[in-house]
């Protein structure tokens, strides 16, 4: 309370001009577009017209791309957990060797975008033309393929490869962060290990499972590239494809955009009922790990399996991370699509030609570069700001705030793509649409969550006391703000400024929707040349995108390391 | 400490500024780099023919920088039809193959009436020429075939009936490709509806674009497809391992070159428009093994085209006023009897 009154006498209106822009920022970037989505979904002319609605989700194409989404994200989901959950309980609980090294291994797949991923297992698993069903072939003399990747199966085993870090760090910071007592003290009971892992672990680390299971639905169902690339010529299409299909090639009618609102609409409710899904789970075992204690918790012995298991694990790192990396960077060497992986067939020439000559991929590094400097910036000085007004600051109308900042959690890219597109194309006097700028609007919305979730993590640390004792000595606000919350915060937001940065420079999903001839960017390009049928050099562009993330991250973890000391 | 505190100030003022410029100021930081004095050219001409023609066309105009975009015919008449809804059409000049979009677009009064001086030097495949468009080239489409899968090279369009081409013929997404679109209206008009009845019983289906249904036969993953000439040359010359058969009735689709009335850029679009006509650029066309407009151009025997004249001859007959209408009717039956939704 002491802050309240001090800020009454220290000068009206700091605190509420924050407030304002913050509220400002969130309404303009992310609830405005959301607004105009679920208003253009349920009313036709102005009027509100539930049926149309319920007649459009029914049309066999939009009723099937929904059944789509949910049979990809559910497999995708089960995936994923039980991947990760293995994992997981692996580096952490039994005596595997090299456990430190294999943990970061595990996470090496974030690095690599899913789409890239899937273009190079369509390179290995086609059914007709993939490297391996072709050695599979020859070799056992068939003419049925090993696996066939344009599937359900194969779309989901594509999401689940590089997608079940999600899980696997949930799991392991659960597991991590037990208390070891428990189980300790269950087994001085006497119980047997099968006991205390069915009544003592697995109850205390489900609510993590759970949460991580619950983000990959999420994210699998609103996702666009691995499907864009596997399901489309084979007629799968999700939520996500379809928007884009509807948006790019039916010339913009508002028959189309509509379809693609109520698309929309179907998956802003889902993202909204497994946010409040992963809240419920998440209170619920919230006050069950009691941390702190640093005891080494129980390691299970693997005994004879423990090389066995290393070499599983190394086995599917190699399958699933260094064999698709290896095809694309091959494959990018290669003249022309469909020549045999041999030395000769192989030169620089393609990266030679997409780094120095070909207009369209060096314009797509530029605005990826830029786009992403940029809206790292913005999303991290907003960020700040508005989880400091929802962290520390005491105002009247900050319930608002709370409620909109819980916004850029659970919108999806592509419907911040469309909402960005009604909000933006001229219809309220403002008009990018075609420009740089459009696209930077939605890479704002579409990363304000991560530099809300790092700052706010980082302002909850800096301990009220300090403030206080600031603002009682007789500094002013601003003096206080810059001279003991900014220095506190400062990891937070360089976290927040990375953690936007990376993903925003091998972003598709949003980008796909909103790019315009000399506005690219890297996945945009990518999966252009793909579709065009420029094969070698989408993925001679896939690989030097690789190298670019790879680099931004080693860089990052220098940085982190160098900050952490 | 004063120097932190700057900074900070700045990176907020920075933030703020950058904010509202994204609203409001982007229009008109955008807006140049859109208009300048750069030509724009939509075009659904692969890199490998663009290019060059517009360095070579560069080179001859100093004054003058081309940007172009080059993508689907399908999604750049979607992306004109959106930027028509946002007022301004971005591209200057547009030069695709799909022909019925030309008159779509001449109906609805949004082509600018250039007379080329060159055009009485070329061959004309449109009765109507009007100054409206002018056929910038004669692209062909034929039967490709992977040859380490098909060993006996089809003749007749009849022969992918045949089991040989069981489950392994596509032909590109008609949404997506003006080429191929055209192509399914030629071939419907010759053989009637059920030609693609009969190939999909066979197991035909739709690819994605054209220049990817040609990849996937390069890579084997087809056996067979209806590729368009130049980008298949161009991925023969590098390589692979594919072959164009041309049955005797030809595929030959003009593929017209129109100036956008609203065009801030008409002089230099008049001046592409001749130079993408005459000779130089013309034999660009024919380099890249498709059927350029002019007799006095050479082609190179080893891409097995006819002249100009010859193949307008040999091409099957079309009327295109005929076509216009029933473009969506066709995309929408072919894309319902070819791809089946899963």
């Amino acid at each position: 309370m002491a802050n309240g009154t001090i800020k009454k006498d220290s000068g009206f209106g700091i605190a509420q001009v924050i407030l304002f822009i913050s509220i400002a920022i969130l309404v303009i970037f992310v609830a405005w577009p959301v607004l105009l989505i679920l208003f253009n979904a349920f009313f036709v002319e102005g009027n509100f017209n539930s049926m149309d609605f319920y007649k459009v989700l029914t049309e066999p194409e939009t009723f099937q791309a929904l059944i789509n989404s949910l049979i990809i994200a559910s497999m995708t989901t089960v995936g994923s957990t039980i991947v990760g959950t293995f994992f997981a309980w692996l580096v952490t609980r039994t005596d595997l060797p090299y456990k430190t090294f294999m943990k970061s291994l595990f996470l090496v797949p974030f690095m690599l975008p899913s789409f890239i991923g899937a273009l190079a297992w369509k390179m290995l698993l086609s059914p007709h033309s993939g490297y391996i069903n072709k050695w599979f072939m020859a070799t056992f003399n068939t003419t049925e393929p090993l696996f066939d990747i344009y599937t359900y199966y194969g779309i989901s085993c594509v999401e689940v490869m590089y997608l079940f870090p999600f899980v696997f760090i949930q799991v392991c910071g659960a597991l991590e962060r037990m208390d070891p007592t428990l189980e300790e003290s269950a087994r001085i009971s006497g119980a047997g290990l099968f006991t205390i892992t069915r009544k003592i672990t697995i109850p205390l680390v489900l609510p993590s499972i759970m949460s991580g299971a619950l983000l990959i639905m999420l994210y699998s169902m609103a996702h666009f590239g691995t499907v864009a690339v596997l399901g489309i010529e084979q007629g799968i299409y999700n939520i996500p494809t379809l928007i884009y299909e509807k948006i790019h090639e039916s010339a913009g009618s508002f028959a189309s955009i509509r379809t693609g609102t109520v698309l929309a609409t179907v998956l802003i409710v889902s993202a909204a009922c497994i946010i409040w899904a992963q809240q419920k789970v998440l209170s619920k075992g919230h006050y069950q790990i009691i941390g702190g204690k640093s005891f080494r918790p129980m390691e299970l012995k693997l005994r004879g399996l423990r090389y066995p298991l290393l070499f599983f694990c190394l086995a599917y790192i190699g399958f699933t991370i260094l064999l698709p990396t290896v095809v694309i960077f091959m494959v990018g060497g290669v003249e022309t699509y469909g020549l045999p992986l041999t030395w000769e067939n192989l030169s620089l020439d393609n990266y030679k030609y997409i780094l120095f000559e070909y207009d369209v991929t060096r314009d797509a590094i530029f605005n990826s570069v830029t786009l992403g400097l940029a809206a790292a910036f913005i999303t991290m000085f907003a960020g700040v700001m508005i989880s400091y007004v929802i962290v520390k600051m005491k105002v009247r109308g900050k319930g608002i705030l709370e409620f909109l900042g819980m916004l850029p959690f659970s919108v999806p890219g592509s419907v911040i793509a469309l909402g960005v597109i009604l909000a933006w194309s001229g219809q309220f006097g403002i008009n990018i649409y075609n420009t740089v700028w459009i696209i930077l609007v939605s890479y704002i919305a579409r990363y304000m969550a991560f530099s809300l979730k790092a700052n706010s993590a980082a302002l909850e640390q800096v301990h009220d006391s300090l403030m206080e004792a600031s603002r009682s000595c007789g500094a002013s606000m601003w003096q206080s703000l810059k001279d003991i919350v900014i220095p506190l915060v400062r990891p937070g937001m360089i976290s927040a400024f990375f953690l936007i940065f990376l993903p925003a420079l091998r972003e598709l999903t949003v980008s796909i929707m909103l790019y315009a001839p000399t506005t690219r960017t890297i996945g945009v390009a990518i999966y252009t040349l793909n579709e065009d049928g420029e094969t070698v050099m989408s993925t001679a562009l896939a690989g030097i995108a690789l190298i670019i993330i790879v680099l931004g991250q080693m860089f990052i973890n220098h940085l982190t390391k160098k900050a952490s000391e | 400490m004063l120097k932190k505190t700057s900074i900070v100030a700045m990176a907020c003022v920075l933030a703020g500024s950058m904010l509202f410029a994204g609203c409001g100021g982007g229009e008109k930081k955008a807006a140049p780099k859109a208009e300048g004095n750069k030509l724009i050219i939509y075009t659904s001409m692969k890199e490998s023919l663009i290019k060059g023609i517009v360095t070579g066309f560069e080179k001859k105009n100093p004054g003058i920088k081309v940007d172009y975009q080059s993508a689907g015919a399908g999604k750049l008449m979607a992306k004109i039809a959106a930027e028509r809804q946002s007022g301004k059409i971005l591209a200057d000049v547009i030069w695709t193959s799909e022909v019925p979009d030309f008159y779509k677009m001449k109906k609805e009064g949004i082509l600018a009436n250039y007379k080329s001086p060159v055009f009485k030097e070329i061959v004309n495949p449109f009765d109507d020429y009007d100054g409206s468009f002018h056929a910038a080239r004669l692209g062909t489409l034929g039967i490709i075939i992977n040859t380490d899968k098909v060993k006996t090279a089809p003749t007749q369009w009849s022969d992918l009936k045949k089991p040989e081409f069981k489950n392994g013929f596509a032909v590109a997404n008609p949404a997506l490709s003006g080429t191929a679109y055209m192509s399914i209206a030629l071939l419907q008009k010759q053989f009637g509806p059920d030609f693609f009845k009969d190939l999909k019983a066979n197991g035909a289906r739709v690819g994605k674009g054209s220049g990817q249904v040609i990849d996937d036969t390069a890579s084997g993953e087809l056996s067979a497809s209806l590729a368009v000439d130049y980008i298949t040359n161009a991925k023969i010359a590098k390589g692979a391992h594919i072959k164009m058969c041309y049955p005797p009735e030809m595929l030959v689709v003009p593929s017209p070159v129109a100036i956008f009335k609203d065009s801030k850029q008409l002089d230099a679009a008049k001046k592409f428009v001749d130079y993408l006509l005459g000779p130089e650029a013309q034999q660009l066309v024919a380099n890249q093994g498709t059927i350029p407009v002019r007799e006095d151009v050479k082609i190179d025997p080893k891409f097995q085209l006819p002249s100009p004249k010859e193949a307008l001859k040999k091409g099957i007959k079309v009327n295109y006023l005929e076509i216009i209408d029933s473009k969506e009717k066709t995309v929408k039956e072919f894309s319902d009897l070819m791809q089946v939704k899963k």
